[in-house]
């Protein structure tokens, strides 16, 4: 993907395999964001493919991609403000994730997992029911990336694009937001991708890990590969995974 | 077509451009460094020739001398402007696009009231007055006396605003703003003088256009809107925010219009530009000199 | 005030709007027919307007170039057609005109868009007067048959009616759904599956669609059509103000909004035309700055709220004239280097 005479990334590949939890980490300006952007159709790749269960979708526009479950959130979380936050759920169950009823207009929706029923039931999911009547702009911003992440829902998703939904959160909240992605990922057979700085509570909960560093991928695999792997090692000089690998031994 | 008669084309088409680049630099600084998309500039450009109209017919000043006197006139109605409207709306809008978005409404209204004002202060008629209307002499080309001098001022006083804001800390200082809102604040540059004086000094390059334009062509309250238009062109030519690209831009439009009007229909003019302007926003949204 | 309460109250008000428009030729002298006749064009071309611009904050400046279009319409093929089927086509050819336009131009961002329909808009003025110079040789064309001005009138008062119909039924669907969507945030509404260019290209031609109508009909007003009335920026400029002024995400906003300015319009405009286009200016001026979410939010708290701006505004001058303003800023800093 190149802006101009920039490469931000540089012919990385990946592959993502139904029910995983992957996790894509990198010092800062590594490419990340971009190569999360191009994935979820927002930029279109300057050169390279992207298949979706055999589709190949590079270079349509962000709608088909949510039409094809590929759901992601925003690092700011950009909600509705003016509408209430049950309507934010339902706008994305009125799109992108729509799907066949039963006896063709009324009935229960068929493949829907249980959870993501409708939107009160999505709320219960990631924990907000209380405030659904209060406007978007109403609630606090961790609360506003859980509404994020609602949303992203909403659209019935094969895969979940998470980018950094643990910024800003303490610790607690860090450990709360990670056990709600584990969950979503069991619950509802997702592939959820996750990039992330906070580097050590993503290696707990991860089955894989993407290293990208420079645009480049310098490592894949699972986290305890990749803590010893020098090439990471190098890349973050060492500090905050050296520690990690201190723990998990 | 002789040589003589291209360079005469070349020249009148320089000429309009000079205009146009003129006007266009005083948008590009609201819109560059404010977000304030001015529709209503060319009213103040229409009030800059009304000024020297009513200064030359009625109190006998002499044209040139109220070059001074328009721009100063209208940087202060400028200011004024900012402070009671715009300010308001910086302080009360949720966002970026919103503030576009009622700027560019109450500009709407700031054109609606301007140009009925002066329709209703002066008439409706065409006004004028005659100022070096001699032909001079250049070569084998002919050329009117006052236009050539509409020309040489505009040209100047386009370059002296582009070496200002190169060279001076003034404008040093616009240009960080205009890169970078938050960054330039945090190193102590004071967006609550700056953005008042520039957006005043882009009205009173409108109010100098008035004045220049007053000197060779018929004035009447309407006349504003074509450029208004034609400096948007301009801009989207040459690349919103970028100030060479808005000089060079209102000169290549000039040239093109020349070009176009006397190959096809004079009347084709307005049609010509607006096909310009659409072609270049399909095809390179950021503007021909953008990098 | 829940849906169904407020599906109520919709309805109620369209029906008296229906009963006072049938009833006041029957009543009201020639002049307030005229006037009638104007307000339902207004309400017609605002409440279009505001459903596709108003919720998507994409601000158009082309109703002028459907307008025209649809008179245009009128004038040459109301010979050959018959009324009803004048109308429907001026209709077509607008919203053919805006999907045509708005796959061009629907991609830009709002202020972009605002000033690159204005410039279509008058592209399709230009085009249309040098069309008409050179091809068919003439400047302008006279309407010799003319229908009567109570069909004109009813017309009229049926494309308001269908106006406000779509307004009410539009904002209740998934369409009007998206369209809010794009307006709140169009990348987010993106990706979560709304095609946002085929719905604003929809919305857009509706808006046209409804234009070219008016347009249609109200050229048997004025007998003799030629460029410079039929797209006179004008009808654009005062739908776009009155759709504002109004308040132009509501459904009601437009409608009193057009019911005041045809007031206005037809007392001011013979006396003193410029004065009423400067006051429109300033009160549009004056709109945005203190009520961006125009008449129809004007609420109790708004007055309570601007009584307690001033009063705050008052209290500030008071406080920095008098030096207590500078007395505290030395008291505060000497207190620092202690």
């Amino acid at each position: 993907m190149r802006f101009g005479g920039l490469t931000a990334v540089d012919r990385v590949s990946v592959n993502f395999y139904p029910g995983e939890l992957v996790g894509i980490i990198g010092p800062n300006g590594a490419g990340k964001t971009t190569f999360f952007n191009t994935i979820s159709g927002v930029l279109r790749p300057s050169s390279g493919k992207l298949l979706v269960a055999g589709r190949n979708l590079t270079g349509q526009r962000p709608h088909r991609y949510a039409q094809r479950g590929l759901a992601r959130t925003f690092q700011t979380p950009r909600v509705f403000s003016d509408l209430p936050v049950i309507s934010n759920i339902e706008f994305g169950l009125k799109f992108a994730g729509r799907r066949r009823r039963k006896y063709w207009l009324w009935g229960d929706e068929t493949t829907v997992p249980w959870a993501l029923r409708d939107a009160r039931g999505i709320l219960s999911l990631i924990g907000l029911s209380q405030v659904a009547e209060l406007p978007a702009a109403a609630i606090t911003p961790s609360q506003q990336r859980l509404l994020e992440i609602g949303m992203a829902l909403a659209t019935r998703p094969k895969m979940l694009l998470l980018d950094e939904v643990a910024a800003g959160l303490t610790e607690g909240e860090l450990e709360e937001m990670a056990r709600l992605i584990t969950r979503l990922r069991d619950e509802l057979d997702l592939v959820v991708v996750w990039i992330e700085h906070a580097v050590g509570t993503l290696l707990r909960y991860v089955d894989r890990v993407v290293v990208l560093h420079q645009g480049q991928k310098i490592a894949d695999g699972t986290p305890t590969q990749i803590i010893r792997d020098p090439n990471v090692i190098e890349a973050y000089l060492g500090d905050e995974v050296l520690d990690l690998g201190e723990e998990n031994r | 077509m002789s040589l003589s008669a291209w360079l005469e084309l070349l020249a009148s088409g320089l000429i309009t451009g000079g205009i146009y680049a003129l006007v266009a630099l005083g948008l590009n600084l609201q819109y560059g460094l404010m977000r304030i998309l001015n529709i209503a500039h060319g009213e103040f450009l229409m009030l800059g020739a009304y000024m020297t109209w009513v200064a030359v017919t009625q109190w006998g000043l002499s044209a040139p001398l109220m070059l001074p006197v328009s721009f100063g006139v209208l940087m202060l109605l400028g200011l004024a402007i900012h402070w009671f409207c715009f300010r308001r709306l910086s302080s009360t809008s949720p966002s970026l696009d919103i503030f576009e978005a009622r700027g560019l409404m109450l500009a709407f209204g700031l054109m609606f009231l301007v140009q009925n004002y002066a329709s209703w202060m002066w008439g409706g008629e065409l006004r004028g007055y005659d100022f070096l209307a001699d032909p001079v002499a250049i070569g084998a080309s002919q050329f009117a006396g006052n236009k050539l001098l509409i020309f040489a001022l505009a040209i100047a006083f386009s370059l002296g605003l582009i070496v200002m804001l190169r060279m001076t800390l003034l404008g040093k200082a616009v240009r960080a703003l205009m890169q970078s809102p938050v960054g330039a604040q945090l190193v102590g540059i004071n967006t609550r003088r700056l953005h008042p004086l520039m957006f005043g000094i882009g009205m009173g390059l409108s109010g100098l256009a008035g004045c220049l334009l007053s000197m060779a062509y018929t004035i009447s309250p309407a006349m504003g809107e074509p450029y208004t238009v034609t400096a948007l062109i301009v801009i989207t030519l040459g690349g919103f925010g970028s100030m060479t690209g808005a000089l060079l831009g209102g000169l290549f439009l000039g040239i093109v219009e020349a070009i176009g009007m006397h190959f096809t229909n004079p009347s084709l003019k307005a049609l010509l530009s607006y096909l310009v302007f659409i072609t270049v926003l399909l095809v390179r949204p950021k503007g021909l000199f953008s990098r | 005030m829940n849906g169904r309460q407020a599906l109520m109250r919709d309805i109620l008000v369209l029906v008296g709007l229906i009963g006072w428009a049938l009833v006041l030729p029957h009543y009201g002298s020639e002049f307030a027919v005229s006037m009638g006749l104007t307000c339902l064009m207004y309400v017609a071309l605002s409440s279009s307007w505001g459903l596709f611009c108003g919720s998507t904050r994409y601000l158009s400046l082309a109703t002028s170039a459907f307008f025209g279009v649809g008179a245009y319409t009128t004038a040459i093929g109301l010979g050959q057609l018959a009324w009803i089927e004048v109308i429907v086509l001026g209709s077509c050819i607008a919203g053919l005109l805006a999907i045509v336009m708005g796959a061009a131009v629907l991609h830009l961002r709002g202020t972009y868009f605002a000033v690159l329909t204005f410039g279509m808009a008058e592209l399709v003025r230009h085009a249309i007067s040098y069309f008409e110079k050179s091809v068919s040789g003439t400047v302008g064309r006279v309407l010799s048959v003319v229908p009567e001005m109570s069909v004109l009138y009813l017309t009229v008062l049926a494309i308001a009616i269908v106006s406000l119909v779509l307004s009410i039924v539009v904002r209740r669907t998934r369409f009007g759904l998206a369209l809010i969507g794009i307006g709140a945030d169009e990348q987010r509404a993106q990706t979560l599956g709304v095609n946002t260019r085929l719905i604003k290209i929809t919305g857009f031609a509706m808006t046209a669609a409804v234009a070219g109508a008016v347009g249609a009909a109200m050229a048997v007003r004025w007998t003799y059509i030629d460029p410079h009335t039929a797209f006179n920026p004008f009808i654009g400029f005062q739908t776009v103000l009155i759709a504002l002024i109004g308040g132009a995400m509501t459904l009601w906003g437009p409608l009193i909004a057009a019911i005041v300015f045809s007031i206005l319009a037809e007392t001011l405009r013979l006396q003193a035309p410029q004065i009423y286009m400067m006051s429109l200016g300033l009160l549009l001026i004056l709109s945005v700055l203190y009520l961006p979410g125009g008449l129809a939010s004007l609420r109790w708290e708004t007055f309570r709220d601007w009584w307690r701006g001033t009063g705050a505004w008052v209290k500030d001058r008071r406080y920095e004239l008098s030096g207590d303003k500078e007395r505290d800023k030395q008291r505060a800093r000497r207190r620092r280097i202690v």
